[in-house]
C-alpha cells in the first residue's frame, strides 16, 4: 500500500523551530560522545546556539496562520508567542546550568539533551491543533521531565520525585488518552478544527452528548495535571522539592506555560459553543487551585514546597482568565503566563543559586538574615516575592490586574471574590520570606562564595524584567492580545 | 497667587518624580565607602526637588484649568485597558507637594553620614520621595495605586533594617495592614472603572473622567439580607486603604510600633507626610468620586475621627517614652484632620487642608526635637530628663515655640487649622466639636508636661546636656519659619486652595 503524502500539507517551515530544537538535541547527543568531560561547557554553548536559531525561526511565524500536516499543527501568532517564551526559559535554564551541575556532580551531557527534548515537546504542544499532536507534545515533554526529575541519581529524594512523577504522570496520561478516545468517538475527528466543526454543527445536541462531555472531562484532568491545578496537583510539591532545583526552575514555569497553551486551544478554540458546560468545572478547578495553593503555602517551611503551592495558586489565576471565554480574558491569561514565567523562574533561580550552600538551603530557616549575608540574592528575591504577591511596580501586579479586569467585565463575581481574598492571604507567605531574610542572623556571616557571572546576569535580568514589565506592560500585553486574537 | 507663568512645554510634574529617582540612581552607582559623596548626592537631589516644587507652587494659578488642575501631563500607558499616565496638581495636592520636598530634604540632612548602610538608606529615602510625590500627582487611579504600593516597599525596609527595638515585627505589621487596605482599594478601583464603563462606554481609570460620572445604584445582597448602595460600598473600599494609612481609630494598632521603631529621619517623613497621604486620598477620591456616600457615611467616620483624637491624646498622656508620646500626639492630631474632612463642609475641608501642612511641620519638628534630646542625653525616658533648659537655653526656647504651635496657640500655625476644623465640625455635628475641644485641652496638657518636665524643673539631669548647634537649628529653621508665617497670616493657605475646595463634588451636593 502506498500512502500519498502530497495532499496533507507537508510544510516543514511551519514547524521549523521545533525541528531546530530537536536537531540541536541530536547534535548535542553526538557531541557528548566526542567532547572530553571537562569541556562539557561546549554542550551548553551548542544548546544555546540551537535555541537562539529556533528563536529567530519562530519570529516569522508571527502573524501567520499556517495549518500543516493534515491540520495537526499550526504556525500562528499564538504558537510563536509560546515558542519565544519557552525558548527564552530554556536558554536561561541552560545558562545557569553548568555551574550548578558541576557543583552537584551531575555534569552529564544528557541533561542538555533532555532539556532540549522537553522544550521541543512543549513547543509542539503549543502549536498542536490535533489530539494526536497534543498527546505527542505532552509525552515528549513528560518523558524528558521524568528523567530530569531523577537526574540526581544518587539522591534518594530525587529518585523518589522521579518515581512519583512518572507513576502519577502515567496515570494522568491514561486519563488524557481515554478522553481523547471518547472525543474521537463522539465527533469522528481528531483535529481540533474537525471537533469544533462537529460541536458547532450539532448545536445544542453537543452540550448533551455524554460521550463528548466525558471526553472533555478526562482530557481536562490530563491537562490540569500538567498545569498542576488542584485537585490534580498532588505530585507538585513532592516533585518540586525532590528534583534538583535547577530542574524545578525549568519545569515549574515551562511545563505550566505549555499546558496552558493546550488548555487555551482546547477550551477557547475548540469548544466555545458548549462553554456553558465547561465553565462550571473549570471555575471549580480554578477556585480549588486558589484555595489549596494559597492556604497550604502558608504552612510550608521549605521554600521549594512553598513555591510549588504558590505555583498551584497561580495556575488558578491563569485559569480565571480562560473562564470568560473572551479575547480580553485570553490575552490576560497569556500575559499572566509570561509574567509568571519571569518571576517564578527568578525565584527558583535564587533558590538554585543558594543550593550550593548545602542540603537544607531551601529551608526557610536557612534564609534568616540573608539580606546581611547575600544582599544581591536577597534583594532580587524580594522583587520576585513582591511580584508573585502582585504588588506594583512589578509585572505580577499587572498580570493580576488584567485577569481581574477581564472577570469584572464579564461579570464573573464568585471566582473573582475568591481570587481577591486569596491574593490577600498570599501576601502573608510571600512577605514572610522577605521578613525572614530581614531578621537578624543567628550567627555571624559564614559564606562568601559568589553567584557566578552567568547566574548573576540571568537572575538580575529576570529581576529587571519583573520591574520593567511592571512599569511598561503595554508591549507584552499587545503581543498577548495579538496572540490571543488568532482564536477570536 | 501666581507670580509668574511657567512655560507649558516642560513636564514639571514628571520632573518632581524623576529628580529624586535620578538621585537614587546616582547614589546606587556610587561606591558605598564614599559616604560623604553619598550624603551630598542625597542632599543635592532633595534640594533640587524642593527648588523645583517651589517653582511649581509659585507658578500655580488659582481657578485655572480643567477641574482646576494645572501642569497636566497626559500620555497613554496601557491603552488596551484604559490606563494612562496622567499627572496634575490642584489645590488639594499643591502644598502637600511642597511639604513632601521639604520633609525629605530635612530627613536626608539629619541622616548621620556615619549611619550603617548609608548608601542603601539614602537610596531608599529618595525612592520613597519619588513614590510619595507620584501619589500626590497621579490622576489615573491605577497610576495612583502603583505609586501607593511602591511607597510601601522602601518604607518597609527603612523600618525593618534601620529601625530599633522590634523593627522587623513593626515593619511586618505595618506592611500587612497596608496591603490589606490597598487591595480593598484596588477592587474598588476596578469596580469604579467597570461601572463607569457600563454607563458611558468609555474605558478609563482617569480621575478627571470618573469624577464627572459618579457611580450610583444599589446592590441587593443575596439571601434577602437587604441592600447596600454601590457608591457606599466603593467608598468603603477606598476608605479602608486610606483609614489604615492615616490611621483612623480603630485601625491604628500598627502605628505605635511602627513610629517607635523608625529611625528619626524615617519617622519625620512617615508621620509628617505619609500619614497625610491617607487624608489626601479621602479628599481626592472618597469625597470627589462618591459625594453622596461621603454625606451618608461621613458622620460615622467623624465619630471614629473624634474617638481617635481623644484616644491618641489620652495615650500620649500616659507615655513615658517621648517618641511614643509624639507618635500618639500625631495620631490625635490626625483625628482633627479626619474630623474636618468628614464634616463635609467648606470650613472643615479647608481647615483639614491647612492642618495637613501644619501637622507635617509640627510633628516633624517634634520628632526632630526628640531625636536631638536622645542624641544628647542617651535616653528618651521622660522620667530621666529634668531641667535641661538651664544648660541649653536656646534649645529650650526653640522647643517652646514648637510646643506652643503643637498645642494650638493663636499666632502660630496649629491654631489656624484646628480652629477652622472646629468651626466646620460645629456646623456639622456639635458633639464631635466638643470632643475635639477636649482633645485640644489634653494636647496642652501632654505637650506642656513634656516641655516643663524635661526643661524646667531643676536640677538639670542628665548633666552636660548640649546646647542647640547651628546645624540643628538650621534644620529646624524652615519649620519654625513656617509655623510663624502660617500663624500670622492664617488666610493665606485657605485662600490659595479655595477654588479647588469649592469645586469639590462633596460640597456641591
Amino acid at each position: 500500500m502506498t500512502i500519498n503524502l502530497n495532499g496533507i500539507g507537508i510544510d516543514y517551515g511551519a514547524i521549523l523551530p521545533e525541528l531546530i530544537v530537536t536537531g540541536t538535541a541530536i547534535v548535542v547527543l553526538f557531541l557528548d560522545l566526542i567532547i572530553p568531560a571537562r569541556r562539557r561547557g561546549w554542550l551548553a554553548a551548542v544548546s544555546i546556539a540551537g535555541l537562539l536559531a529556533a528563536l529567530v525561526a519562530s519570529i516569522p511565524l508571527w502573524g501567520q496562520s499556517r495549518a500543516a500536516f493534515g491540520d495537526t499543527v499550526v504556525a500562528d501568532s499564538l504558537a510563536a508567542f509560546f515558542n519565544v517564551l519557552l525558548i527564552v526559559i530554556s536558554i536561561l535554564t541552560v545558562l545557569i546550568s553548568p555551574r550548578f551541575l558541576r557543583a552537584l556532580d551531575l555534569d552529564y551531557g544528557e541533561y542538555y539533551i533532555l532539556v532540549l527534548g522537553a522544550t521541543a515537546g512543549m513547543m509542539l504542544l503549543a502549536a498542536a491543533t490535533s489530539l494526536m499532536t497534543i498527546f505527542l507534545g505532552i509525552e515528549l515533554l513528560s518523558i524528558s521531565l521524568y528523567v530530569l526529575s531523577g537526574f540526581a541519581r544518587t539522591a534518594l529524594r530525587s529518585q523518589e520525585s522521579a518515581m512519583k512523577y512518572l507513576l502519577l504522570g502515567g496515570f494522568a496520561t491514561g486519563f488524557l488518552l481515554y478522553g481523547m478516545a471518547l472525543i474521537y468517538g463522539a465527533t469522528g475527528s481528531t483535529t481540533l478544527r474537525g471537533i469544533a466543526a462537529f460541536t458547532t454543527a450539532s448545536g445544542l445536541g453537543a452540550s448533551s452528548n455524554v460521550l463528548l462531555l466525558l471526553g472533555i472531562g478526562f482530557l481536562s484532568v490530563g491537562l490540569a495535571f500538567k498545569a498542576s491545578a488542584a485537585p490534580f496537583h498532588m505530585w507538585t510539591p513532592d516533585v518540586y522539592e525532590g528534583a534538583p532545583t535547577l530542574v524545578t526552575t525549568f519545569m515549574s514555569v515551562a511545563t505550566k506555560s505549555a499546558a496552558f497553551a493546550a488548555i487555551g486551544r482546547v477550551f477557547i478554540a475548540t469548544f466555545p459553543s458548549i462553554a456553558s458546560r465547561w465553565y462550571f468545572p473549570l471555575a471549580l478547578i480554578a477556585i480549588f487551585s486558589l484555595f489549596i495553593g494559597n492556604l497550604v503555602a502558608i504552612t510550608q517551611d521549605n521554600l521549594k514546597r512553598m513555591l510549588a503551592y504558590s505555583g498551584i495558586a497561580h495556575a488558578g489565576y491563569i485559569l480565571l482568565g480562560i473562564l470568560p471565554g473572551t479575547a480580553e480574558g485570553f490575552s490576560a491569561t497569556l500575559f499572566y503566563i509570561a509574567a509568571y514565567a519571569v518571576m517564578n523562574f527568578g525565584a527558583f533561580a535564587v533558590v538554585t543559586a543558594l543550593g550550593a550552600g548545602g542540603d537544607r538551603t531551601a529551608d526557610l530557616s536557612y534564609w534568616r538574615g540573608l539580606f546581611y549575608r547575600r544582599p544581591f540574592l536577597a534583594t532580587v528575591m524580594t522583587i520576585f516575592m513582591l511580584s508573585l504577591a502582585g504588588i506594583p511596580p512589578t509585572v505580577g501586579f499587572f498580570a493580576k490586574l488584567f485577569v481581574f479586569r477581564a472577570l469584572v467585565d464579564a461579570q464573573i463575581w464568585a471566582p473573582l471574590i475568591v481570587a481577591v481574598i486569596m491574593t490577600i492571604v498570599s501576601f502573608y507567605y510571600y512577605l514572610r520570606v522577605i521578613v525572614v531574610m530581614l531578621a537578624a542572623p543567628d550567627e555571624a556571616a559564614v559564606e562568601k562564595e559568589r553567584v557566578g557571572i552567568s547566574t548573576g546576569t540571568v537572575i538580575g535580568a529576570a529581576a529587571a524584567a519583573t520591574i520593567i514589565l511592571g512599569i511598561f506592560p503595554a508591549v507584552v500585553l499587545n503581543w498577548a492580545t495579538h496572540a490571543a486574537s488568532v482564536h477570536f | 497667587m501666581s507670580w509668574y507663568a511657567l512655560p507649558a512645554n516642560v513636564p514639571w510634574l514628571t520632573l518632581a518624580v524623576v529628580i529624586p529617582l535620578s538621585g537614587a540612581l546616582l547614589v546606587a552607582l556610587t561606591p558605598a565607602v564614599a559616604r560623604r559623596v553619598i550624603k551630598q548626592l542625597g542632599v543635592l537631589a532633595s534640594v533640587i526637588t524642593l527648588a523645583l516644587v517651589l517653582v511649581i507652587i509659585g507658578g500655580f494659578q488659582q481657578g485655572v484649568g480643567n477641574l482646576h488642575l494645572q501642569f497636566e501631563e497626559l500620555r497613554q500607558w496601557v491603552p488596551a485597558v484604559g490606563i494612562s499616565y496622567h499627572l496634575g496638581v490642584d489645590g488639594l495636592s499643591l502644598f502637600l507637594l511642597g511639604l513632601n520636598a521639604l520633609l525629605f530634604l530635612i530627613a536626608v540632612l539629619v541622616t548621620s553620614s556615619a549611619a550603617p548602610r548609608l548608601k542603601q538608606f539614602i537610596l531608599l529615602l529618595l525612592i520613597l520621595e519619588a513614590a510619595t510625590a507620584g501619589i500626590l500627582l497621579s490622576l489615573d487611579l491605577i497610576l495612583f495605586y502603583v505609586f501607593w504600593e511602591a511607597m510601601l516597599v522602601p518604607l518597609y525596609f527603612l523600618i525593618g533594617v534601620w529601625g530599633e527595638g522590634q523593627r522587623v515585627y513593626a515593619a511586618f505589621k505595618f506592611l500587612i495592614y497596608t496591603v490589606f487596605g490597598s487591595f480593598a482599594m484596588l477592587v474598588a478601583i476596578l469596580a469604579v472603572a467597570a461601572i463607569t464603563f457600563a454607563q458611558t462606554g468609555q474605558l478609563s481609570f482617569d480621575w478627571t473622567v470618573l469624577v464627572q460620572h459618579p457611580a450610583s445604584g444599589v446592590w441587593h445582597l443575596p439571601l434577602n439580607l437587604g441592600e447596600i448602595g454601590i457608591p457606599q460600598l466603593l467608598f468603603l473600599g477606598f476608605a479602608l486603604a486610606f483609614a489604615i494609612k492615616m490611621p483612623l481609630f480603630p485601625l491604628h494598632t500598627w502605628l505605635p510600633a511602627a513610629y517607635t521603631a523608625s529611625p528619626i529621619p524615617v519617622v519625620i517623613v512617615f508621620a509628617g507626610l505619609v500619614s497625610k497621604l491617607g487624608a489626601y486620598g479621602f479628599l481626592r477620591f472618597n469625597l470627589s468620586l462618591f459625594p453622596d456616600a461621603a454625606h451618608s457615611l461621613g458622620p460615622a467616620l467623624a465619630v471614629l475621627a473624634t474617638t481617635g483624637i481623644l484616644y491618641g491624646a489620652f495615650m500620649a498622656l500616659v507615655q513615658t517614652d517621648l517618641k511614643r508620646l509624639v507618635a500618639y500626639a500625631s495620631m490625635s492630631h490626625l483625628g482633627f484632620i479626619g474630623l474636618g474632612i468628614f464634616a463635609g463642609n467648606l470650613l472643615g475641608i479647608e481647615g483639614a487642608l491647612v492642618q495637613m501642612v501644619n501637622h507635617g511641620v509640627i510633628i516633624a519638628a517634634l520628632f526632630l526635637i526628640v531625636g536631638m534630646i536622645e542624641r544628647r542625653s542617651g535616653t528618651r525616658d521622660r522620667a530621666q530628663l529634668r531641667g535641661l533648659g538651664a544648660s541649653a537655653p536656646a534649645f529650650a526656647a526653640l522647643f517652646l515655640v514648637i510646643s506652643l504651635a503643637a498645642l494650638g496657640l493663636p499666632g502660630l500655625n496649629g491654631f489656624t487649622g484646628e480652629f477652622l476644623i472646629m468651626l466646620g465640625a460645629w456646623t456639622a455635628f456639635v458633639p464631635m466639636a466638643v470632643g475635639a475641644g477636649i482633645g485640644v485641652i489634653l494636647a496642652a496638657w501632654y505637650v506642656l508636661r513634656f516641655y516643663q518636665g524635661s526643661f524646667q524643673e531643676a536640677p538639670p539631669q542628665p548633666a552636660g546636656f548640649g546646647e542647640m548647634r547651628v546645624a540643628d537649628a538650621g534644620v529646624l529653621a524652615p519649620l519654625l519659619a513656617l509655623m510663624i508665617v502660617i500663624g500670622v497670616s492664617p488666610a493665606f493657605f485657605p485662600a490659595a486652595v479655595e477654588a479647588t475646595v469649592k469645586a469639590l463634588p462633596v460640597l456641591l451636593r
